[in-house]
């Protein structure tokens, strides 16, 4: 309690954190903050030639929206996808690289993994606008379910954090952890249904066996991906199966990240 | 001296550390090693007491080794005792290498209030003191630079300045006072003495006797992770020297 009550009286701090991150990634950049959209953009385009042109890989027709657009149906997966990867990537590397802080100041370490969350949220904030925008424009009506998807945007970030810290404190014992994560979050992506859809796996499950889906639908990424596009793709509520899911595996997976943090985070000035 | 007057009661502190024999941080070493550690305990510090006294400079000496980092770095709450326990009456702020937590691409003016906001302080805080912080770094034409364009005094000064600027009852200090030209050393001087002034506390170390009996009221001397000494500057300075000499002999 006295631990939470100092990371509140310390908030200051996480903001100016952040804002380090935010300001000093795109310094000297001509295009600055753009550079952001850009990246996923690319992505975009190269997932959408390689799915969409050569695998034709058919999204399902956005219900009720009506929406039937490759790319767009892509990007409600894949936005919420790159920053869950791109804060467990920050996250755990985030008390290595600010090892030279840690061995000098005193603060609450929370507030590092925390910065990276909210400061690739910032990015990821000005992402899901563009993306809002361009289903707005292609006919979708997302605009209502901004609030309910901000909601989920905050479960998602609390999910990520979580995992970045449990891995953070890894990561300080045996420096593995970094390469091992890469490895993991380059499967896990084609583990989820991003760039290709759901019906895949359930025709595959209804070959193989039920199993199939019961066990690919554990992993709680999909359920996310899955909410995001009923939010925004289909512009509907999402099933109360799939909210109840990620609502308790965030508050799991986050206290757990929590409890790890706050339990080795005294130690952490003389590991590193 | 009285529990009342002391700014810093260090109680039976010991601090140990454990050297790997393989300093191989992997996962496969780790496997490798099983359930056997081959870890040695190594007592930074043992079972060291002493008091500071209020409003007084206290100095820490004692050979490379010694412990005095390991303690100022317990008493900043860096590092957390294995046994005993650090009171501190008052906000502490701890001086062990300044300028950490610079961005070199912000300016020097955004380095202010990140570096004063990693040591506690307030946005409003550092409004109210920003010109006088930058008055005493004295790179008010550059202060809109990005840091890493700074001369490395320049850089020293600004994140010396903002330390001492933060306004703590305790300042926990390593050796940064041979920052800077000879100038800005006298004027750090000055302000160390207008803090105890203030009645606050100095807790510093440093390697040069002389600096240390000019500063210091009290010191205490640690060898080998052990208190030898505690007591008034001048006597236990001279005892140090005269254990150094002897041991040459």
């Amino acid at each position: 309690m006295t631990y939470l009550k100092e990371l509140f009286a310390t908030r200051e701090l996480l903001y100016n954190l952040t804002m380090r991150e935010v300001k000093g990634q795109y310094r000297r950049t001509v295009l600055g903050q753009l550079w952001s959209l850009l990246n996923p953009i690319a992505t975009m385009l190269v997932y959408t030639v390689v799915f969409s042109f050569i695998f034709r890989a058919r999204p399902h027709v956005g219900d009720p929206s009506g929406l039937d657009i490759y790319p767009l149906w892509l990007m409600c997966g894949l936005l919420p996808w790159l920053y869950f990867s791109r804060v467990v990537n920050g996250g755990l590397n985030s008390m290595v690289s600010n090892s030279g802080l840690i061995k000098k100041v005193y603060f609450p370490r929370m507030h590092l993994p925390f910065s990276v969350t909210a400061s690739v949220g910032f990015t990821w904030l000005i992402e899901m606008g563009v993306l809002v925008l361009a289903l707005q424009i292609f006919g979708g009506w997302p605009i209502w379910w901004i609030p309910v998807a901000l909601l989920v945007m905050v479960l998602l970030a609390f999910f990520a954090v979580g995992v970045a810290m449990m891995l953070a404190i890894t990561n300080v014992h045996f420096r593995d952890t970094q390469h091992f994560t890469t490895i993991v979050l380059q499967m896990w992506m084609y583990l989820t249904p991003i760039i290709y859809p759901l019906s895949l796996v359930e025709n595959a499950a209804r070959d193989i066996g039920d199993w199939v889906l019961t066990v690919y639908r554990l992993n709680p990424m999909e359920r996310f991906v899955e909410v995001f596009r009923n939010l925004l793709y289909d512009n509907r509520w999402p099933e109360l199966g799939d909210t109840l899911f990620i609502v308790a595996v965030s508050g799991i997976v986050f206290t757990l990240g929590f409890w790890v943090f706050s339990r080795n985070e005294r130690r952490l000035a003389e590991l590193l | 001296m009285s529990a009342d007057t002391a700014a810093v009661v260090v109680d039976h502190v010991s601090k140990k550390f454990k050297l790997y024999r393989e300093r191989n941080q992997t996962l496969k070493s780790a496997v490798m090693r099983g359930r056997k550690t081959v870890a040695e305990e190594f007592w930074a510090v043992n079972d060291v007491s002493f008091e500071v006294p209020e409003g007084h400079t206290f100095g820490l000496i004692g050979r490379n080794g010694s412990g005095k980092s390991t303690l100022l770095k317990t008493l900043a709450r860096i590092y957390y005792p294995d046994a005993g326990s650090i009171t501190l009456r008052g906000k502490a702020a701890s001086l062990l290498e300044v300028g950490s937590g610079f961005h070199p691409e912000l300016s020097g003016r955004e380095n202010v209030y990140l570096n004063a906001s990693i040591l506690g302080l307030k946005r409003r805080e550092v409004d109210a003191r920003f010109d006088e912080i930058v008055e005493f770094s004295g790179v008010e034409k550059f202060i809109d630079q990005p840091v890493k364009n700074y001369s490395s005094g320049m850089y020293v000064r600004l994140g010396f300045s903002v330390a001492v600027h933060t306004n703590p009852d305790i300042l926990v200090v390593d050796e940064v006072l041979a920052v800077g030209d000879g100038a800005f050393k006298e004027k750090s001087r000055q302000k160390f003495l207008e803090f105890t002034r203030d009645g606050k506390t100095v807790i510093l170390v440093s390697h040069s006797l002389p600096q240390i009996r000019e500063m210091c009221d009290q010191v205490a001397w640690l060898d080998k992770g052990t208190l030898r000494e505690v007591g008034d500057a001048e006597t236990v300075t001279e005892h140090y020297e005269k254990a150094l000499v002897d041991e040459k002999e």
